[in-house]
């Protein structure tokens, strides 16, 4: 009849000294993670005869725009608190440039627009960042286009459709996302 | 991120029932030391297991953190615990997860020979954790300029298995014992992500701000049984479980091993496991991504004449540079190969016990020894070194006790007995017993369990 008593003590040892700590898993409710992702967006290097027409009328501004499909996840805008657009612009040209950029939705309205942005003539390192809140403009995840306008301001004197010069424009957005459980 | 902590959680909750088969290997003629060594000496004429009962084992294990690192209850908050848990984690550290449990095992004598077989299922998972991956997804990669994400981090095996087997032991001669064991495999269920290549960087631009790379990439994630015909998720668990028993994913293996008395009482034994494989051919759903890409992001033309889409040209390249790719082909998965060794010296009290051809055998009731104790796993094989101690108290009741040292610990102390009243024997082990004080902080636990019918 041994084996029942050891067996027994065995048993009772580990069920006696096994125990464990609390443990308070909702602690998990306070969770935040917070991701900064960094992307670069357009780029585009102009020069003059880009400014004129194909039967060589000059132009004032030209624009151009493009689709951006990142806002069209759900599952990542919900998380989205805070936007940055930076832009890096050297303006070769010898007049000043105004940038404008507007978001644009599905239907091609105007949801967002930079404050304009005007580069002096000669200016190789201008720099500009824009802040965007979501909680102040929550349409702007409703972005579906990204148009920009290069406008050039009167120098009175007209563009050499000849000059080698170059506007050049950067750009990068830091989208900062917090998500919890 | 929050399905790899949901996947954590439960395999962490799941840890405290384990087990650690170094205890069981060689122990006191159990019928199962026959699944860890083939060539292990019988004495007995025949044995059948309780079915269901005859051999359950668990065994978890996580390095790099335990449940009290995140979830104690004290005044540090758990964005802090969890980005420090995540801080101090390594790419060699991992979570698994095994579990045995025998469905019928039985044994006989003919002549010299003893033959045993049976069926049990298994369910086998290791994940490393993707250090980089969890970094990216976690932080992001804004404060991470010129780091290279690598995805060859991935990495993850997870099966659940039936195995039907058959194993003769044969003594060869006075010194020596020879087993081999045949095993059909059949897979309910295989994932695995194995052999990934390719990193992700973000580097200062030239034309750009930023550019970012995603070189030599390489991800490969095959499934069998997970997914089926209808493209949908297998939620049923009687369609694993039907599957552990000759399903469509069949595979072959084999178990050796021996024993051999250097004197009356050195004893060398080792074994080979697991070495086999399974060939995966239905409900197959893979996935593969191939290539290298870069991008400094979107470069307006300006070009009134030629409006370009440019998000779907950029789209479009991605596509073509880095295709993704789902298909069904078959594969091949291999079996966690494990390797035994040990050496052990019997002394103490001589005593006798009788053999299955009535002759008696003198024994000693004491022995001490080291085991060596190997598993080949995707990264790299896991070591486990154990020494023991094992005391015959009577000529029915055994008992062993181990110290072992492995990836997960260096201070894992287990127990085992044996015990046989009548014709009926009960056996169970409890591995790192030390940390049964606080199961919470315990990054590794095991137990096994069972009950045989033995004949001398």
């Amino acid at each position: 009849m041994k084996f029942p008593n050891y067996t027994s003590i065995l048993i009772c040892f580990f069920v006696l000294t096994s125990c464990y700590e609390s443990l308070d898993f909702k602690q998990l409710d306070n969770f935040v993670s917070k991701q900064d992702f960094t992307l670069a967006l357009n780029y585009f290097s102009l020069v003059p005869s880009q400014f004129f027409s194909s039967s060589g009328v000059p132009e004032s501004q030209i624009s151009d725009i493009t689709n951006i499909e990142i806002f069209q996840n759900e599952n990542l805008i919900i998380d989205i608190v805070k936007i940055d657009f930076n832009t890096a612009i050297k303006n070769g040209f010898d007049r000043d440039i105004t940038i404008t950029v507007e978001f644009l939705n599905n239907e091609n309205a105007v949801i967002y627009t930079f404050t304009p942005t005007s580069i002096a003539s000669k200016d190789l390192n201008y720099r500009y960042l824009e802040e965007i809140e979501i909680a102040s403009n929550p349409d702007i995840v409703n972005t579906s286009k990204v148009k920009i306008t290069v406008s050039l301001e009167n120098s009175g004197t007209p563009l050499n459709l000849n000059d080698i010069a170059k506007f050049e424009f950067k750009s990068s957005m830091t989208v900062y996302v917090e998500s919890s459980f | 991120m929050k399905n790899i902590l949901f996947f954590l959680l439960i395999l962490s909750i799941a840890k405290g029932i384990g087990q650690n088969k170094q205890v069981l290997y060689n122990f006191a003629e159990l019928p199962q030391t026959l699944l860890s060594n083939p060539g292990t000496e019988v004495k007995y004429k025949s044995h059948f297991g309780v079915p269901l009962f005859s051999g359950f084992s668990m065994d978890f294990g996580s390095s790099g953190f335990v449940l009290t690192d995140l979830f104690s209850i004290d005044n540090n908050n758990i964005n802090d615990k969890i980005s420090f848990v995540l801080n101090n984690l390594t790419t060699k550290d991992f979570v698994k997860f095994n579990s045995q449990r025998e469905i019928i095992t039985a044994g006989f004598r003919v002549d010299d020979a003893y033959v045993s077989f049976g069926f049990y299922k298994e369910i086998d998972a290791i994940v490393y954790y993707p250090k980089d991956v969890i970094t990216l997804l976690n932080e992001g990669n804004a404060a991470y300029l010129n780091k290279r994400f690598r995805f060859s981090q991935l990495l993850y095996k997870a099966d659940i298995v039936g195995v039907i087997h058959a194993g003769i032991t044969k003594k060869v001669s006075k010194k020596l014992t020879m087993g081999g064991r045949f095993k059909i495999y059949s897979s309910a269920l295989n994932t695995e992500s194995i052999g990934n290549t390719g990193t992700f960087t973000t580097t200062e631009g030239t034309d750009n701000i930023y550019k970012h790379y995603l070189n030599n990439i390489n991800i490969n994630i095959k499934s069998s049984g997970l997914v089926g015909v209808d493209d949908e998720f297998i939620d049923q668990p009687s369609a694993y479980l039907n599957n552990t028993f000759l399903g469509d994913n069949l595979g072959v293996g084999f178990d050796v091993g021996a024993t051999y008395h250097i004197t009356p009482q050195l004893e060398f034994s080792g074994s080979i496991l697991d070495f086999g494989f399974v060939h995966h051919k239905k409900n197959i759903k893979n996935f593969t991504a191939v290539g290298s890409f870069f991008t400094e992001g979107i470069n307006l033309q300006y070009d009134s004449n030629n409006p370009k889409n440019y998000w779907q040209e950029l789209s479009d390249n991605f596509e073509e540079q880095i295709p993704a790719n789902g298909n069904g082909d078959s594969y091949i998965s291999w079996r966690p190969t494990k390797l035994n060794a040990a050496m052990k010296y019997s002394f103490g009290e001589k005593r006798s016990e009788i053999c299955y051809d009535d002759t008696y055998k003198i024994f000693y009731t004491d022995a001490v020894g080291v085991q060596l104790y190997s598993v080949f796993r995707p990264l790299s094989p896991q070591l486990a070194f154990t020494a023991f101690y094992q005391k015959s108290i009577t000529n029915k009741f055994h008992t062993k006790l181990t110290y072992t040292a492995d990836d997960l610990s260096y201070h894992n102390i287990g127990a085992g007995f044996s015990a046989q009243y009548g014709k009926v024997n009960l056996y169970g082990m409890l591995d790192n017993i030390l940390e049964y004080t606080n199961l919470s902080s315990a990054n590794s636990l095991s137990f096994q369990l069972g009950m045989n019918v033995i004949f001398n």
